[in-house]
Protein backbone atom coordinates (compact mmCIF):
# COMPACT_ATOMS: atom_id res chain seq x y z
CA UNK A 1 0.00 0.00 0.00
CA UNK A 2 1.41 3.58 -0.64
CA UNK A 3 1.74 6.20 1.49
CA UNK A 4 -0.83 8.27 -0.88
CA UNK A 5 -3.27 5.09 -0.43
CA UNK A 6 -3.42 4.95 3.21
CA UNK A 7 -3.71 8.22 3.66
CA UNK A 8 -6.84 8.42 1.57
CA UNK A 9 -8.15 5.14 3.59
CA UNK A 10 -7.26 6.66 6.90
CA UNK A 11 -9.33 9.92 5.67
CA UNK A 12 -12.41 7.54 4.85
CA UNK A 13 -12.55 5.41 7.84
CA UNK A 14 -11.62 8.52 9.90
CA UNK A 15 -14.75 10.63 8.52
CA UNK A 16 -17.18 6.98 8.84
CA UNK A 17 -15.36 7.09 13.00
CA UNK A 18 -16.59 10.40 12.90
CA UNK A 19 -19.82 10.28 12.55
CA UNK A 20 -20.09 7.23 14.49
CA UNK A 21 -18.63 8.85 17.37
CA UNK A 22 -20.51 11.96 16.49
CA UNK A 23 -24.12 10.31 16.43
CA UNK A 24 -23.25 8.14 19.97
CA UNK A 25 -22.13 11.79 21.79
CA UNK A 26 -25.53 13.51 20.18
CA UNK A 27 -27.31 10.61 22.18
CA UNK A 28 -25.65 11.02 25.03
CA UNK A 29 -25.77 14.99 25.30
CA UNK A 30 -29.91 14.66 24.78
CA UNK A 31 -30.29 11.92 27.16
CA UNK A 32 -32.32 9.72 24.52
CA UNK A 33 -31.60 6.04 23.16
CA UNK A 34 -29.20 5.25 20.65
CA UNK A 35 -30.91 3.22 17.58
CA UNK A 36 -29.90 -0.06 18.42
CA UNK A 37 -30.05 -3.87 17.07
CA UNK A 38 -27.62 -5.52 19.96
CA UNK A 39 -30.46 -4.15 22.99
CA UNK A 40 -27.64 -2.69 25.25
CA UNK A 41 -26.96 1.03 23.64
CA UNK A 42 -28.43 2.72 26.67
CA UNK A 43 -27.46 0.45 29.36
CA UNK A 44 -23.67 0.94 27.82
CA UNK A 45 -24.27 4.79 27.13
CA UNK A 46 -25.47 5.23 30.68
CA UNK A 47 -22.72 3.51 32.37
CA UNK A 48 -20.02 4.88 34.77
CA UNK A 49 -17.72 3.91 31.91
CA UNK A 50 -19.32 6.31 29.61
CA UNK A 51 -17.67 9.21 30.65
CA UNK A 52 -14.36 10.12 31.85
CA UNK A 53 -13.96 12.67 34.30
CA UNK A 54 -17.43 14.19 32.71
CA UNK A 55 -16.18 14.14 28.94
CA UNK A 56 -18.19 11.68 27.42
CA UNK A 57 -16.34 8.52 25.80
CA UNK A 58 -18.01 9.34 22.55
CA UNK A 59 -16.88 12.99 22.22
CA UNK A 60 -13.24 11.69 23.37
CA UNK A 61 -13.49 9.47 20.30
CA UNK A 62 -14.91 11.71 18.32
CA UNK A 63 -11.73 13.86 18.64
CA UNK A 64 -9.39 10.99 17.96
CA UNK A 65 -10.96 10.11 14.68
CA UNK A 66 -11.21 14.22 13.72
CA UNK A 67 -7.24 14.20 14.91
CA UNK A 68 -6.07 10.90 12.90
CA UNK A 69 -8.32 12.89 9.88
CA UNK A 70 -5.60 15.86 10.30
CA UNK A 71 -3.03 13.61 10.36
CA UNK A 72 -3.83 12.21 7.05
CA UNK A 73 -3.81 15.33 5.48
CA UNK A 74 -0.29 15.41 5.34
CA UNK A 75 2.39 13.46 4.13
CA UNK A 76 5.96 12.17 5.49
CA UNK A 77 6.63 9.92 8.58
CA UNK A 78 6.00 12.15 11.71
CA UNK A 79 2.04 13.05 10.64
CA UNK A 80 2.28 9.34 10.09
CA UNK A 81 3.67 8.18 13.43
CA UNK A 82 1.31 11.01 14.93
CA UNK A 83 -1.20 9.06 13.13
CA UNK A 84 0.10 6.00 14.13
CA UNK A 85 0.32 6.62 17.68
CA UNK A 86 -3.35 7.81 17.76
CA UNK A 87 -4.84 4.60 15.92
CA UNK A 88 -3.03 2.43 18.50
CA UNK A 89 -4.06 3.86 21.60
CA UNK A 90 -7.91 4.50 20.50
CA UNK A 91 -7.30 1.03 19.23
CA UNK A 92 -6.22 -0.68 22.73
CA UNK A 93 -8.85 1.79 24.57
CA UNK A 94 -11.80 -0.20 22.22
CA UNK A 95 -10.01 -3.23 23.48
CA UNK A 96 -10.59 -2.49 27.40
CA UNK A 97 -13.98 -1.04 26.52
CA UNK A 98 -14.63 -4.05 24.93
CA UNK A 99 -13.93 -6.06 27.83
CA UNK A 100 -15.50 -3.21 30.15
CA UNK A 101 -18.84 -4.03 27.94
CA UNK A 102 -18.34 -7.83 28.44
CA UNK A 103 -17.25 -8.62 31.89
CA UNK A 104 -18.42 -5.26 33.76
CA UNK A 105 -21.53 -3.99 32.19
CA UNK A 106 -22.78 -7.29 30.81
CA UNK A 107 -24.19 -5.26 27.19
CA UNK A 108 -22.91 -4.63 24.07
CA UNK A 109 -23.25 -1.37 22.19
CA UNK A 110 -23.77 -1.84 18.26
CA UNK A 111 -22.13 1.50 17.46
CA UNK A 112 -19.43 0.85 20.02
CA UNK A 113 -18.51 -2.24 18.26
CA UNK A 114 -18.72 -0.29 14.72
CA UNK A 115 -16.46 2.15 15.96
CA UNK A 116 -14.30 -0.94 17.45
CA UNK A 117 -14.00 -1.95 14.15
CA UNK A 118 -13.07 1.37 12.52
CA UNK A 119 -10.79 1.70 14.85
CA UNK A 120 -8.67 -1.81 14.00
CA UNK A 121 -9.18 -0.81 10.52
CA UNK A 122 -7.41 2.52 11.15
CA UNK A 123 -4.55 0.96 13.30
CA UNK A 124 -3.62 -1.71 10.72
CA UNK A 125 -3.92 0.85 7.49
CA UNK A 126 -1.51 3.74 9.87
CA UNK A 127 1.01 1.02 10.29
CA UNK A 128 0.90 0.65 6.63
CA UNK A 129 0.84 4.14 6.21
CA UNK A 130 3.82 4.42 8.88
CA UNK A 131 5.75 1.80 6.98
CA UNK A 132 5.31 3.40 3.42
CA UNK A 133 6.14 6.86 4.86
CA UNK A 134 9.22 6.53 6.80
CA UNK A 135 12.68 6.19 5.95
CA UNK A 136 13.38 2.53 5.16
CA UNK B 1 12.08 12.59 16.21
CA UNK B 2 15.78 13.75 14.80
CA UNK B 3 16.77 11.36 12.32
CA UNK B 4 20.12 10.03 11.72
CA UNK B 5 22.28 11.06 9.37
CA UNK B 6 24.95 8.48 7.68
CA UNK B 7 28.07 10.56 8.01
CA UNK B 8 30.15 8.00 8.80
CA UNK B 9 31.14 4.53 6.76
CA UNK B 10 31.79 1.35 8.06
CA UNK B 11 35.04 0.82 9.35
CA UNK B 12 35.10 4.21 10.59
CA UNK B 13 35.98 5.86 7.79
CA UNK B 14 34.64 9.45 7.36
CA UNK B 15 32.31 9.09 4.17
CA UNK B 16 31.52 11.98 2.49
CA UNK B 17 27.94 13.77 3.71
CA UNK B 18 25.24 13.41 1.48
CA UNK B 19 22.85 15.94 0.35
CA UNK B 20 19.89 15.81 2.76
CA UNK B 21 16.84 14.10 0.89
CA UNK B 22 13.37 15.84 0.88
CA UNK B 23 10.74 15.30 3.71
CA UNK B 24 9.62 11.91 3.01
CA UNK B 25 11.89 10.57 0.65
CA UNK B 26 13.55 7.56 1.69
CA UNK B 27 16.62 7.55 2.87
CA UNK B 28 18.34 4.68 4.84
CA UNK B 29 19.05 3.58 7.94
CA UNK B 30 16.96 2.75 10.87
CA UNK B 31 14.30 5.75 10.04
CA UNK B 32 11.14 3.33 9.62
CA UNK B 33 12.35 1.68 13.19
CA UNK B 34 12.68 5.04 15.04
CA UNK B 35 9.31 6.09 13.94
CA UNK B 36 7.48 2.92 14.77
CA UNK B 37 9.13 3.08 18.16
CA UNK B 38 8.08 6.94 18.52
CA UNK B 39 4.34 6.26 17.52
CA UNK B 40 4.24 2.87 20.00
CA UNK B 41 6.02 4.11 22.65
CA UNK B 42 3.07 7.63 22.12
CA UNK B 43 0.47 5.14 22.09
CA UNK B 44 1.05 3.59 25.21
CA UNK B 45 1.56 6.55 26.71
CA UNK B 46 -1.75 8.07 25.57
CA UNK B 47 -4.02 5.01 26.13
CA UNK B 48 -2.11 4.15 29.69
CA UNK B 49 -3.62 7.42 30.43
CA UNK B 50 -7.09 7.09 29.62
CA UNK B 51 -7.48 3.35 30.91
CA UNK B 52 -6.02 4.67 34.30
CA UNK B 53 -8.42 7.43 34.38
CA UNK B 54 -11.05 5.25 33.28
CA UNK B 55 -10.71 3.02 35.60
CA UNK B 56 -10.07 5.39 38.61
CA UNK B 57 -13.56 7.18 37.80
CA UNK B 58 -15.35 4.28 36.77
CA UNK B 59 -15.70 2.30 39.67
CA UNK B 60 -18.63 1.03 41.90
CA UNK B 61 -20.25 4.42 43.16
CA UNK B 62 -23.93 4.64 41.46
CA UNK B 63 -25.45 6.95 43.50
CA UNK B 64 -23.32 9.49 42.91
CA UNK B 65 -22.52 8.53 39.29
CA UNK B 66 -26.04 8.41 38.13
CA UNK B 67 -26.94 12.21 39.37
CA UNK B 68 -25.98 14.46 36.80
CA UNK B 69 -24.21 17.92 37.49
CA UNK B 70 -27.97 19.43 37.37
CA UNK B 71 -29.26 17.23 39.91
CA UNK B 72 -31.12 15.26 37.53
CA UNK B 73 -30.62 11.48 37.04
CA UNK B 74 -29.29 9.80 34.03
CA UNK B 75 -31.87 8.55 31.83
CA UNK B 76 -34.39 10.55 32.70
CA UNK B 77 -35.23 12.07 29.45
CA UNK B 78 -35.24 8.11 27.78
CA UNK B 79 -37.56 6.86 30.19
CA UNK B 80 -39.80 10.22 29.66
CA UNK B 81 -39.27 9.69 25.99
CA UNK B 82 -40.50 5.41 26.38
CA UNK B 83 -42.97 6.36 28.92
CA UNK B 84 -44.77 9.30 27.35
CA UNK B 85 -48.32 8.93 26.40
CA UNK B 86 -49.07 5.98 28.12
CA UNK B 87 -51.36 6.10 30.87
CA UNK B 88 -50.85 5.21 34.15
CA UNK B 89 -52.52 4.32 37.37
CA UNK B 90 -50.98 3.18 40.48
CA UNK B 91 -49.06 0.00 39.81
CA UNK B 92 -50.76 0.27 36.63
CA UNK B 93 -48.72 1.05 32.97
CA UNK B 94 -50.78 0.93 29.44
CA UNK B 95 -54.69 1.14 28.45
CA UNK B 96 -57.09 -0.50 31.28
CA UNK B 97 -58.97 -1.63 28.42
CA UNK B 98 -56.04 -3.93 26.93
CA UNK B 99 -57.09 -6.88 26.56
CA UNK B 100 -53.94 -8.65 28.43
CA UNK B 101 -52.30 -8.18 31.62
CA UNK B 102 -49.08 -8.74 32.49
CA UNK B 103 -47.78 -8.57 36.48
CA UNK B 104 -44.54 -8.29 36.79
CA UNK B 105 -42.95 -9.32 40.25
CA UNK B 106 -39.72 -7.56 41.03
CA UNK B 107 -36.95 -6.35 43.59
CA UNK B 108 -35.16 -3.12 42.93
CA UNK B 109 -32.04 -4.92 43.39
CA UNK B 110 -32.62 -8.00 41.73
CA UNK B 111 -30.11 -7.94 39.09
CA UNK B 112 -32.16 -10.14 36.10
CA UNK B 113 -34.86 -7.83 37.04
CA UNK B 114 -32.59 -4.85 35.55
CA UNK B 115 -31.74 -7.02 32.87
CA UNK B 116 -35.23 -7.35 32.42
CA UNK B 117 -36.06 -3.52 32.28
CA UNK B 118 -33.39 -3.15 29.77
CA UNK B 119 -33.28 -5.51 27.55
CA UNK B 120 -37.42 -7.11 27.24
CA UNK B 121 -39.61 -3.99 28.70
CA UNK B 122 -38.93 -1.32 26.08
CA UNK B 123 -39.88 -3.58 23.46
CA UNK B 124 -42.90 -4.44 25.00
CA UNK B 125 -43.65 -0.81 25.49
CA UNK B 126 -43.39 -0.15 21.99
CA UNK B 127 -45.03 -2.85 20.74
CA UNK B 128 -47.92 -4.10 22.75
CA UNK B 129 -48.58 -1.30 25.76
CA UNK B 130 -48.26 1.87 23.63
CA UNK B 131 -51.11 0.46 20.69
CA UNK B 132 -53.54 -0.72 23.71
CA UNK B 133 -53.00 -4.64 23.72
CA UNK B 134 -51.47 -4.94 26.85
CA UNK B 135 -51.31 -3.53 29.89
CA UNK B 136 -48.42 -4.36 33.00
CA UNK B 137 -48.59 -4.23 36.45
CA UNK B 138 -46.01 -4.21 39.14
CA UNK B 139 -45.75 -6.14 42.03
CA UNK B 140 -42.50 -4.90 44.06
CA UNK B 141 -40.73 -7.32 46.56
CA UNK B 142 -38.29 -6.71 48.81
CA UNK B 143 -36.25 -9.54 49.92
CA UNK B 144 -32.51 -8.87 48.89
CA UNK B 145 -32.25 -6.21 51.93
CA UNK B 146 -32.43 -2.54 53.09
CA UNK B 147 -32.20 -1.56 49.22
CA UNK B 148 -35.19 -3.59 48.15
CA UNK B 149 -37.24 -2.06 51.04
CA UNK B 150 -36.61 1.59 50.09
CA UNK B 151 -36.92 1.66 46.59
CA UNK B 152 -39.97 -0.50 46.52
CA UNK B 153 -41.39 1.88 48.98
CA UNK B 154 -40.24 4.88 46.78
CA UNK B 155 -41.75 3.39 43.43
CA UNK B 156 -45.04 3.02 45.16
CA UNK B 157 -44.86 6.26 46.54
CA UNK B 158 -44.35 7.24 42.96
CA UNK B 159 -47.44 5.29 42.08
CA UNK B 160 -49.60 7.73 43.50
CA UNK B 161 -49.06 10.27 41.53
CA UNK B 162 -48.96 7.59 38.64
CA UNK B 163 -45.36 8.03 38.16
CA UNK B 164 -44.51 4.34 39.50
CA UNK B 165 -43.10 3.25 35.77
CA UNK B 166 -40.48 6.06 35.55
CA UNK B 167 -39.26 5.47 38.92
CA UNK B 168 -38.59 1.81 38.78
CA UNK B 169 -37.50 2.16 35.13
CA UNK B 170 -34.76 4.95 36.79
CA UNK B 171 -33.95 2.89 39.55
CA UNK B 172 -33.14 -0.50 37.49
CA UNK B 173 -30.65 2.04 35.52
CA UNK B 174 -29.04 3.21 38.92
CA UNK B 175 -29.20 -0.13 40.57
CA UNK B 176 -25.68 -0.36 42.22
CA UNK B 177 -24.28 -3.43 44.44
CA UNK B 178 -26.60 -5.16 46.76
CA UNK B 179 -27.20 -3.49 49.85
CA UNK B 180 -24.67 -0.42 49.27
CA UNK B 181 -26.74 2.09 50.13
CA UNK B 182 -27.42 2.55 46.32
CA UNK B 183 -30.74 4.11 46.99
CA UNK B 184 -29.67 7.00 48.41
CA UNK B 185 -31.70 9.82 49.67
CA UNK B 186 -29.51 12.15 46.55
CA UNK B 187 -30.45 9.30 43.99
CA UNK B 188 -33.75 9.85 44.95
CA UNK B 189 -33.90 13.89 45.21
CA UNK B 190 -32.73 13.65 42.06
CA UNK B 191 -35.53 11.25 40.23
CA UNK B 192 -37.57 13.64 41.99
CA UNK B 193 -36.27 16.16 39.96
CA UNK B 194 -36.27 14.49 36.93
CA UNK B 195 -39.88 13.37 37.22
CA UNK B 196 -42.64 15.82 36.48
CA UNK B 197 -45.71 15.42 39.43
CA UNK B 198 -42.90 13.72 41.50
CA UNK B 199 -40.85 15.92 44.92
CA UNK B 200 -37.68 14.55 46.28
CA UNK B 201 -38.60 15.14 49.20
CA UNK B 202 -41.76 12.59 49.15
CA UNK B 203 -39.79 9.92 47.64
CA UNK B 204 -37.14 10.48 50.28
CA UNK B 205 -40.17 10.63 53.28
CA UNK B 206 -41.31 7.23 51.93
CA UNK B 207 -37.98 5.19 51.36
CA UNK B 208 -37.55 5.74 54.78
CA UNK B 209 -40.24 3.98 56.27
CA UNK B 210 -43.89 4.01 56.02
CA UNK B 211 -46.47 1.44 57.07
CA UNK B 212 -49.20 1.53 54.56
CA UNK B 213 -46.58 0.88 51.81
CA UNK B 214 -45.02 -1.76 53.95
CA UNK B 215 -48.16 -3.38 53.94
CA UNK B 216 -48.69 -3.31 50.38
CA UNK B 217 -45.04 -4.93 49.34
CA UNK B 218 -46.03 -7.31 51.96
CA UNK B 219 -49.39 -8.19 49.93
CA UNK B 220 -47.44 -8.43 46.79
CA UNK B 221 -45.41 -10.97 48.58
CA UNK B 222 -48.33 -12.73 49.52
CA UNK B 223 -49.85 -12.80 45.81
CA UNK B 224 -46.06 -14.43 45.06
CA UNK B 225 -46.78 -16.80 47.71
CA UNK B 226 -50.16 -18.49 46.34
CA UNK B 227 -48.58 -18.52 43.48
CA UNK B 228 -45.33 -20.03 44.03
CA UNK B 229 -43.74 -17.26 42.82
CA UNK B 230 -40.24 -17.26 44.78
CA UNK B 231 -37.47 -15.44 42.56
CA UNK B 232 -37.74 -12.33 40.67
CA UNK B 233 -38.69 -11.41 37.99
CA UNK B 234 -41.62 -13.26 37.68
CA UNK B 235 -44.24 -12.71 35.84
CA UNK B 236 -48.06 -13.62 35.65
CA UNK B 237 -49.87 -13.18 32.58
CA UNK B 238 -53.76 -13.69 31.18
CA UNK B 239 -56.68 -12.27 29.26
CA UNK B 240 -57.68 -9.14 31.32
CA UNK B 241 -60.03 -9.83 33.61
CA UNK B 242 -59.98 -13.21 33.25
CA UNK B 243 -57.31 -15.79 35.39
CA UNK B 244 -53.86 -14.29 35.30
CA UNK B 245 -51.38 -17.82 35.22
CA UNK B 246 -47.93 -17.69 36.32
CA UNK B 247 -45.60 -18.44 33.46
CA UNK B 248 -42.28 -18.96 32.82
CA UNK B 249 -40.35 -17.04 30.64
CA UNK B 250 -37.64 -18.30 27.37
CA UNK B 251 -35.19 -15.37 27.95
CA UNK B 252 -34.70 -12.15 29.66
CA UNK B 253 -35.63 -10.28 25.90
CA UNK B 254 -38.83 -9.66 24.49
CA UNK B 255 -38.91 -12.89 22.48
CA UNK B 256 -39.03 -14.43 26.05
CA UNK B 257 -42.80 -13.34 26.11
CA UNK B 258 -43.74 -12.18 23.16
CA UNK B 259 -45.27 -15.49 21.62
CA UNK B 260 -47.45 -16.03 24.52
CA UNK B 261 -48.83 -12.44 24.68
CA UNK B 262 -49.29 -12.77 20.78
CA UNK B 263 -51.13 -16.55 21.97
CA UNK B 264 -53.47 -14.54 24.52
CA UNK B 265 -54.28 -11.70 21.52
CA UNK B 266 -55.31 -14.17 19.40
CA UNK B 267 -58.16 -15.46 21.51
Amino acid sequence: MSETAARRATVALALVGAAVAAYLTITWAADVAPVCTTGGCSEVQSSEYAEIVGIPVAALGLGAYLAILATALRGGPGPAAIGAALAFAGLAFSLYLLVIQAFVIEAFCLWCLVSDALMLLLAAVAAFRLRAASPA
Amino acid sequence: MARRSPTRARGGKVAPTPKPPPVGQKKGGTGLLSWTWAAVGLAVVLAAGLILVSVLTGDDEPTTSEITPAGTVAGAGEVEQLLSGIPQDGVALGDPEAPVTLLEFADMQCPFCREWAWDAFPTLVEEYVRDGQLRIEFRPMAFIGEDSGRGARAALAAGEEDRLWHVVELLFRAQGAENSGWVSDELLEAIGSSVDRLDGGMLVSAAEGDETLDERIAESTAEADENGINSTPSFMLGRTGGELQKIEVSSLGPEGLREQIDALLRR
